[in-house]
């Protein structure tokens, strides 16, 4: 089988190569040509280490939801809730600290639970309901938007934060970095072990690749499922309250716009080195494409609205190639 | 009754095809005449359904001709074969339950509008005889939700008698039909062939082949061996022809026996309607087979003992413990392990390294820190380099992709999986199918290996050949249940082959 179909034409071996080597490679080739693009065009504002750790550290919070994310999708299903989650989180925190008065670490710790119960009742639908992962997570999703405007009335809590939840994303406690980056290297860096190098880590790659293998080979894929809904609901939890502590305040729907961006760097990850396949270091790479290109459109005055094409643009794109690697691994 | 004057409808001469390296039909020759109901027999992979593919024009033939009224016709497509006034009913049948009896029928049949919209009434009024010609006791309004699998094969006829079908194809129509709905399905064959309808029949039950056909055509290895008709038509005649002259093949060496140790003892094990109550003891050393033919229920026995599929009945002990696995996860820490029919979509994650499929099976031996539960990447490659020099699988490397390697290769990393858990029980569901005589060979020496350090071993082939070759003794099954059991010198293709068509208690029974 040298040649395959896409569409209805065939490929030459040496198109399909060509046409391997842009879909491993194309998402680091481009991250690369834009961010030389924007040097040459904005030489004083872009290529500047306080403009680099800025486009990070905004991207902090995106890459620790969208790195939940890949957990639920390398398992095989799509989690759509972690937006609506990560705003009610945000709510939670800054009530449970203003209005109950908890020390922050406990109303913290309270908060991160929730988001793994989340995925519990997510997994639970799943895969004992049998509820196609979309619907549940969606339904889920809206529910806890419901939630969320319950417990504020939709009035933000803004008054009474204390300066101490504020630090924890706008502090730079270590080596003079801001915070939401070494968070997010420590949240990014466990979650590339917990995948690559652990026995569960191959559990959850068996079951994404193939359930009903994974299942005969003794591996209890309902439980594997489950967990990687907990994990993307407890990193949606921990994006929800840096929001909240980077914002001062506890808004409904602030995180909403989380889902997107994050559903746009998982799949441009997956094509990413691997052909298709979700990976925590390709969703890395992906979020920063996005961080870059909206940097980029902020610095050339790009109105706001154009945020939402590229990043609807990117989606398409990223979704893609995704699956072109993925034909071309399979041929 | 079609009579051999009639100029046939489809004529089939020399047709081969091959797929990849195997060839699925050497050449093939058939003739199907108008009103004439034409059995085609033959054992597994004999290439009837290569043929009827090739009818319905899904799959392209290498050479070799098809003519329908004497003309020779490329069949392209589904669509065409439909057009050529040829319909197919497959086991898996084709209906959406959503929809009423009557839009079932018309699926896909281009239908009469009155204002540009479809008139259900007029379409109705011409369904009608049509449906009860068939005996389609539901409204036509009626939704086909609830509706019985012999009641859908009324709806399919019928869809092919609206079609104004010249021939429909019956892919083992009474498989799963209770006796009497097939009788009535019987009954409604004669119908159509006193009609003028040609009906290729298949089927593995050489009663009902008996019974309906004027002419049976028998297929073996990829070509059609042999034509019976009127006096020549017998059942031992076509055990005979479906058999072959095959030489029993060099008795195999047996060093397991059956007097060890009882490992796995199934008692009345049963999951209706595939597997109706099967009793046996597997024996430590043995090499058990499991024959008979593709949906005797064996795939779905050895589920049931892996706890894939949960029983409705009987029990099972394991080393003389009850055992009833909830999982295949239970099934694998109580000792078992299986090697399953379909490797690809079942047995191997495609996209992952050799060295992940194997690990898959052995994490527990593969990690180093059970608090962080880190898995030692030494271990895991030492394990997957042991597995490759054991089964002498051929790849470019551990971390090669398992997708990318041969069948018989594919087939070695999932049975190598489990070497390194020296499983109580190991069982092998088709442990060559789809690979190359080599790779073949080598597999079934390792089965016999395996059981001389006392493994206990159960294996379902269906081909016939198979099983001679590595097993101590077989249990064939046929209808959900066990109809003969063969020991030593009795396991031959001959005796396996006899006791999958054989009568006997296993006759179609009337389902609760």
């Amino acid at each position: 089988m040298s040649d395959i179909t896409i569409g209805s034409r065939h490929l030459s071996p040496g198109a399909k190569t060509a046409l391997g080597v842009f879909a491993r490679y194309g998402t680091i080739i481009g991250l690369l040509a834009m961010i030389l693009a924007f040097s040459l065009l904005s030489p004083r504002a872009f290529p500047t280490v306080g403009n680099f750790t800025n486009v990070l550290n905004q991207a902090s919070l995106a890459m620790i939801i969208a790195g939940g994310l890949t957990l639920a999708v390398t398992v095989g299903e799509l989690d759509l809730s972690i937006g609506f989650a990560a705003s009610l989180h945000g709510i939670l925190v800054t009530g449970l600290i203003v209005q109950n008065q908890l020390p922050i670490p406990l109303a913290i710790a309270i908060v991160i639970a929730l988001g793994a119960l989340i995925g519990l009742i997510n997994g639970f639908i799943v895969t004992k309901m049998r509820v196609n992962s979309v619907i549940a997570t969606l339904g889920v999703g809206t529910i806890i938007t419901g939630c969320a405007f319950a417990y504020s009335a939709g009035v933000p809590i803004v008054s009474g934060v204390p300066e101490a939840f504020l630090q924890l994303s706008l502090g730079r406690w270590l080596f003079d970095i801001p915070n939401n980056i070494v968070i997010m290297v420590l949240v990014l860096g466990g979650l590339w072990v917990l995948v690559e190098r652990t026995d569960i880590g191959q559990q959850i790659q068996a079951v994404g690749g193939n359930a009903a293998a994974a299942r005969l080979a003794g591996i209890n894929v309902d439980r594997i499922k489950t967990l990687g809904f907990i994990i993307s609901g407890m990193c949606a939890a921990l994006t929800g309250i840096l929001l909240a502590s980077r914002l001062g305040s506890g808004t409904t729907s602030a995180a909403d716009s989380y889902l997107l961006t994050a559903f746009a760097a998982v799949f441009l990850g997956s094509a990413t080195l691997r052909d298709g396949e979700f990976h925590i270091l390709g969703t890395l790479v992906g979020a920063l494409i996005i961080a870059f290109g909206f940097n980029g459109l902020n610095i050339f005055g790009a109105p706001t609205y154009s945020q939402y094409i590229f990043q609807g643009a990117i989606l398409i794109v990223a979704v893609g190639l995704s699956s072109l690697g993925r034909v071309l691994a399979e041929s | 009754m079609g009579t051999p004057q009639a100029p046939p409808f489809v004529v089939v001469r020399n047709v081969t095809k091959s797929f990849g390296g195997a060839q699925a039909l050497k050449g093939v020759s058939l003739d199907i005449v108008p009103g004439e109901v034409h059995g085609l027999v033959g054992a597994n992979g004999a290439g009837k359904s290569t043929l009827i593919r090739i009818l319905a024009g899904l799959v392209h033939p290498d050479g070799g001709t098809v003519a329908i009224d004497g003309k020779p016709t490329a069949i392209d497509t589904p669509h065409q074969a439909t057009e050529l006034g040829m319909n197919f009913i497959h086991q898996e049948l084709a209906f959406i339950p959503g929809m009423t009896v009557l839009q079932n029928i018309m699926l896909g049949i281009p239908k009469r509008t009155r204002f540009g919209l479809v008139d259900w009434k007029a379409i109705a009024r011409e369904v009608a005889p049509i449906a009860e010609r068939v005996g389609i006791t539901a409204p036509l309004g009626a939704s086909v939700k609830g509706l019985s699998t012999a009641e859908n094969w009324l709806i399919n006829i019928a869809r092919a008698l609206v079609r104004k079908a010249r021939l429909i194809v019956m892919d083992e129509p009474t498989a799963s039909l209770s006796a009497s709905e097939s009788e009535k399905l019987f009954a409604i064959v004669r119908d159509l062939s006193a009609s003028g309808v040609a009906v290729l029949y298949v089927s593995h039950r050489l009663d009902e082949i008996l019974d309906l056909c004027h002419r049976v055509t028998v297929f073996r290895d990829g070509e059609s061996v042999k034509e019976l008709a009127g006096d020549t038509l017998t059942r031992r005649a076509l055990v005979e022809a479906i058999v072959g002259g095959h030489p029993p093949g060099a008795a195999p060496v047996r060093q397991g026996t059956s007097g060890g140790k009882v490992v796995l003892s199934v008692d009345g094990v049963a999951r209706l309607p595939r597997v109706r109550g099967v009793s046996f003891d597997l024996h430590e050393g043995e090499v058990l087979g499991l024959g008979g033919l593709v949906g005797a229920g064996r795939t779905e026995l050895v589920r049931l003992i892996y706890g894939a599929d949960r029983a409705d009945g009987g029990r099972i002990t394991l080393d003389g413990r009850p055992f009833a696995p909830r999982s295949p996860g239970a099934a694998v820490r109580a000792g078992l392990g299986l090697v399953p029919e379909e490797r690809r979509t079942e047995g191997l994650v495609l996209a992952k390294s050799l060295a992940f499929n194997v690990g898959l099976a052995n994490l527990d031996k593969l990690v180093i820190s059970p608090l962080f539960r880190l898995i030692s990447p030494r271990a895991r490659a030492n394990l997957a380099l042991e597995t490759i020099r054991a089964l002498a699988i051929k790849s470019q490397g551990i971390e090669t992709p398992v997708g990318r390697l041969s069948g018989g290769n594919q087939q070695k990393v999932v049975i190598g999986r489990w070497l390194q858990r020296a499983p109580r029980v190991l069982i092998l569901d088709e442990p060559t199918r789809g690979v190359d005589v080599g790779a073949r060979a080598e597999i079934h020496r390792l089965i016999r290996d395996l059981a001389a350090t006392g493994q206990a071993i159960l294996v379902v082939s269906s081909e016939p050949d198979e099983l001679p070759d590595v097993c101590d003794r077989v249990l064939v099954m046929a209808e959900g249940r066990i109809v003969k059991e063969l020991s030593g010198p009795a396991v031959t293709r001959g005796a396996i082959v006899a006791a999958s068509y054989a009568e006997g208690p296993n006759t179609p029974q009337e389902r609760p």
